[in-house]
């Protein structure tokens, strides 16, 4: 079936990041701590996409395949939600068993690539105590950047140097790259994120 | 100053610097208070914190210029000050600009006419 243009999967993919979209108006990152996280179950497609990481590599998606992977939207200068998502992302990286580590891939993708270059990304990693074998930091150039925050339905506006408003989004995406669980808000339940991510683990 | 502090710090640091912020009980950990931590830090300490971060604190050295931070500094030293708190600077910030636009014998209200002006 044929819709506006569009074929059934093409017209999935634009309801669910327009969805996703809404939540940005919903819950943006300044103010975000006076509402609660806000979870959400969906199946959003995630195209491939090359970053750099903290070490400045080239880091494909597309070799996580077969992973679950938490990714979560953020930037180093934040002076509101970024701590608190990186913290909860620690926390849920503490408490994956080993076994769970090797199945389990950890992303913070920058929304600021002006600020956030490989070192200053390694830097902030390691003041979190981030395990990098399993969690890594992205950055790169803005259109493609661009393209991967649109994707995940983030929206982000820079306000000032080293200051942008932003999504603050948490996602969950399953071994086939479908994201499928989005958290919403400044500090994502660890449990909730353990659950979730188990639950992807156990259907595999 | 008082832009840069509301923008940077004052959601954990809060309008006294008291480490109540809007989200300072959200934090993992309770940010300081002024009164206490900066009292007893050198201004090269607590540009350190500022350009470095420390903990989830961000390092602002990236997005910050020098003027900035230390600026930032200064807002800090000021309010670690007992009785101070953002509101007191937006005051004081608007009379030292009166003073640096306004000669000083009208702010001050010299009766005797300044020391040039005179025979």
């Amino acid at each position: 079936m044929r819709l506006f243009g569009c074929n059934r999967v093409q017209c999935l993919s634009v309801v669910l990041t327009l969805y996703v979209a809404s939540l940005v108006i919903a819950a943006p990152a300044r103010g975000a701590q006076q509402r609660p996280v806000q979870r959400r179950e969906l199946k959003l497609q995630i195209d491939d996409f090359v970053l750099t990481d903290q070490s400045g590599k080239d880091f494909e998606f597309k070799n996580l395949n077969g992973k679950v992977v938490i990714v979560a939207f953020a930037y180093t200068t934040c002076p509101d939600v970024c701590p608190l998502i990186t913290a909860a992302m620690r926390e849920v990286q503490s408490n994956l068993s080993a076994a769970e580590k090797k199945s389990v891939k950890l992303l913070t993708v920058t929304t600021d690539p002006e600020i956030d270059v490989p070192k200053v990304l390694a830097n902030y990693a390691q003041r979190y105590g981030a395990e990098l074998d399993s969690w890594s930091f992205l950055t790169g150039d803005e259109m493609v950047l661009k393209k991967v925050w649109k994707n995940f339905g983030v929206g982000v506006k820079r306000k000032a140097r080293g200051l942008v408003d932003h999504t603050p989004l948490t996602g969950i995406v399953d071994p086939h790259g479908v994201l499928r669980f989005a958290y919403v808000g400044p500090s994502p339940d660890k449990n909730l994120v353990l659950k979730d991510v188990r639950s992807l683990l156990a259907s595999r | 100053m008082d832009a840069l502090y509301a923008q940077r710090c004052y959601n954990c640091h809060g309008p006294s610097g008291r480490g109540d912020g809007p989200i300072a009980a959200s934090l993992p950990v309770a940010p300081p208070d002024f009164r206490v931590t900066v009292q007893r830090k050198s201004n090269p300490q607590i540009k350190r914190l500022i350009t470095a971060g420390k903990g989830i604190m961000p390092a602002f050295e990236p997005a910050l210029s020098q003027s900035q931070i230390n600026d930032m500094l200064q807002m800090v030293r000021f309010l670690s000050r007992e009785g101070r708190d953002i509101s007191w600077w937006e005051n004081f910030d608007a009379l030292v600009a009166a003073h640096c636009s306004i000669p000083w014998e009208v702010v001050l209200g010299y009766d005797e006419p300044a020391e040039e002006k005179r025979p």
